[in-house]
């Protein structure tokens, strides 16, 4: 009877930490929807509301409209920048993580540490060398420099994350495969890639991510307002006078949808296991 | 005979896939290093055309006899220990209080992972709105409902405020990768271990450092090492969020891009490389092996 009780309070005490949690958690998002719907006036007024008095989309629809918000370009640029980075830093973390998890080669080791290394000399101690250069070749004030940088940012992980991925499939599989005249190519575009498809959706979602909230290579490479990515373009508005707190509130959020969406779907097809599926069937 | 023939040609496949990066990562990281090494011994004048002057180890000079430099380094040194020292504990004790099975586990894991997946700006721009010194609903809750305090600081205006503002700004924005990480390691850790060290009377932090340590060793070195590397070099989430903290990231990034001394800015990145090398082996070597000896 007591043990019950002593568990029941233990269950109570539980619930309550994750209900606190999550309220703390969700806050600053229960502030950034709310801001976003409510009027200006009422943004700004004291004291501040948590559930608006009123209630109104202009916000959203204002941002959508080019004529007073330049959000869609901003957002075109930076859905141009990330894409490529991901489809880039995919293809190429298909080809180094195959070598790395099922081949046997002289300089394994010593290749996995190079890729181990870039991670410390990487981001803002390159900023000086890596503007000199992409700027020398041309590459001023444009999104390209921007996906350049990007890619060698993320590749190190990617390679890292596919090898992972790779290394569950078994041997026996590619067997199969090379029985059925394939060669190496097809092996690693036909049986390989389609069998860790889940694992290669994270890598293409991390890379998505990593570009897409990128501020210091935009901020060095992108000069002209028409080629501004969202993080520095709402910054470069929020540090004029007339910004609008609801217009920032919903762009933010229209900013995070897609990340959220597509980590959310990635963390699902990862843990649903693709994988194993092959040895059976 | 056949054995050693494919040995061979997959050493050829081998760098056949990995070519691309590898050219990738030795003409943009591998060139710039050393082009890096070059520009800090040198003069680099403003106007792209004019030729640099070498000027020996004059940059390495006068940047450690700035002042400003060992301010940031302090700074950055401190906000970094702390960051990485919270965010990590608190992923690891979330990681641990959420691992049993609860209703609704799907969507909690997921909220709490939230701060880390959504991009920095949009959560800063939350945060200077929650801080606001007019109409702040922190300033309202701390001022005119719990009656705390009579007077607040301007949050973002003077450097310990907007120091501490940083910091937790920070740990809510890195501490999921750590959740994460030992959400995953944790999942894998034998669950007879826990049940035997039950029957041998074991209480929770009994369990805690005979089982459930040594299993996420490994992560907590990986996750702390990788935290070290970021923090050190923050730079957006800080300079986005105020211009009162000088960690060493905005200190370089002014260097080179607000006083445009390229040379002096290069010098700082190679200090810095050092720095965080030394760093990283350090607590490598001595403060997660010592523990086994």
């Amino acid at each position: 009877m007591k043990k019950i009780k002593r568990k029941s309070v233990k269950n109570f005490l539980f619930y309550l930490f994750v209900i606190i949690l999550m309220l703390l958690l969700l806050f600053p998002f229960i502030i950034m929807l709310s801001v976003a719907v409510k009027v200006t006036k009422e943004a700004i007024s004291f004291p501040p509301t948590i559930i608006p008095k009123t209630f109104s989309l202009k916000h959203f629809s204002d941002i959508f409209n080019p004529r007073i918000f330049p959000f869609l370009s901003y957002f075109n640029n930076s859905l141009y920048i990330a894409l490529i980075t991901s489809v880039v830093v995919v293809f190429l973390g298909i080809l180094g993580g195959y070598a790395l998890s099922k081949l046997e080669f002289k300089g394994k080791g010593v290749v996995g540490e190079l890729f181990y290394l870039v991670y410390m000399f990487s981001g803002i101690l390159l900023i000086v060398p890596l503007f000199r250069l992409l700027s020398s070749i041309g590459l001023k004030n444009s999104k390209e420099a921007v996906v350049i940088c990007m890619i060698i940012q993320t590749l190190p992980t990617a390679i890292y994350m596919t090898r992972s991925y790779f290394s569950t499939i078994p041997k026996e599989l590619e067997e199969a495969g090379r029985v059925d005249g394939l060669n190496r190519f097809g092996i690693i575009f036909r049986i390989v890639v389609p069998l860790s498809l889940a694992g290669l959706i994270s890598v293409f979602v991390y890379g998505f991510m990593i570009a897409w909230n990128d501020v210091l290579f935009a901020s060095i490479f992108i000069d002209s307002p028409s080629k501004l990515t969202i993080p520095i373009g709402l910054n470069s508005l929020f540090n004029t006078p007339d910004y609008v707190w609801g217009r920032m509130m919903s762009a933010s959020l229209v900013t995070s949808l897609p990340v959220v969406i597509m980590y959310a779907i990635s963390q699902r097809l990862i843990k649903s296991g693709s994988t194993d599926g092959g040895v059976k069937g | 005979m056949k054995r050693l023939k494919t040995r061979r040609t997959d050493t050829q496949f081998a760098y056949l896939l990995l070519a691309p990066s590898l050219i990738l990562l030795l003409v943009l990281i591998g060139y710039p290093m050393i082009y890096n090494i070059i520009i800090s011994f040198q003069k680099v004048p403003l106007n792209p055309k004019m030729e640099s002057t070498f000027i020996g180890l004059d940059n390495y000079i006068s940047v450690l006899k700035d002042p400003t430099f060992y301010h940031s380094i302090f700074i950055t040194l401190v906000f970094t220990a702390i960051v990485t020292t919270v965010s990590t504990l608190l992923g690891l004790v979330i990681a641990l209080i959420l691992k049993r099975d609860f209703v609704g586990k799907k969507l909690v894991n997921a909220i709490v992972i939230l701060s880390y997946v959504v991009p920095a700006i949009c959560l800063i721009f939350a945060w200077k709105y929650i801080f606001n010194n007019i109409y702040g609903i922190i300033n309202y809750f701390l001022i005119d409902v719990l009656k705390v305090v009579k007077d607040v600081p301007l949050w973002f205006d003077n450097p310990s405020s907007a120091f501490a503002l940083a910091a937790i700004f920070a740990i809510w924005k890195f501490f999921p990768y750590a959740y994460i990480s030992f959400n995953a390691i944790l999942q894998s850790v034998d669950k007879n271990l826990y049940e035997a060290a039950e029957i041998d009377g074991a209480n929770s932090w009994k369990k805690f450092t005979a089982v459930t340590y040594p299993a996420i060793k490994p992560t907590l070195v990986t996750v702390v090492s990788l935290r070290i590397i970021w923090v050190f070099y923050i730079y957006a989430e800080v300079y986005l969020l105020t211009t009162q903290v000088d960690v060493i990231g905005v200190y370089l990034y002014e260097m080179a891009f607000a006083t445009h001394d390229f040379g002096k800015a290069a010098s700082i990145s190679i200090l810095l490389f050092f720095l965080i090398f030394a760093c990283i082996m350090f607590i490598r070597k001595k403060v997660f092996k010592s523990e086994e000896d």
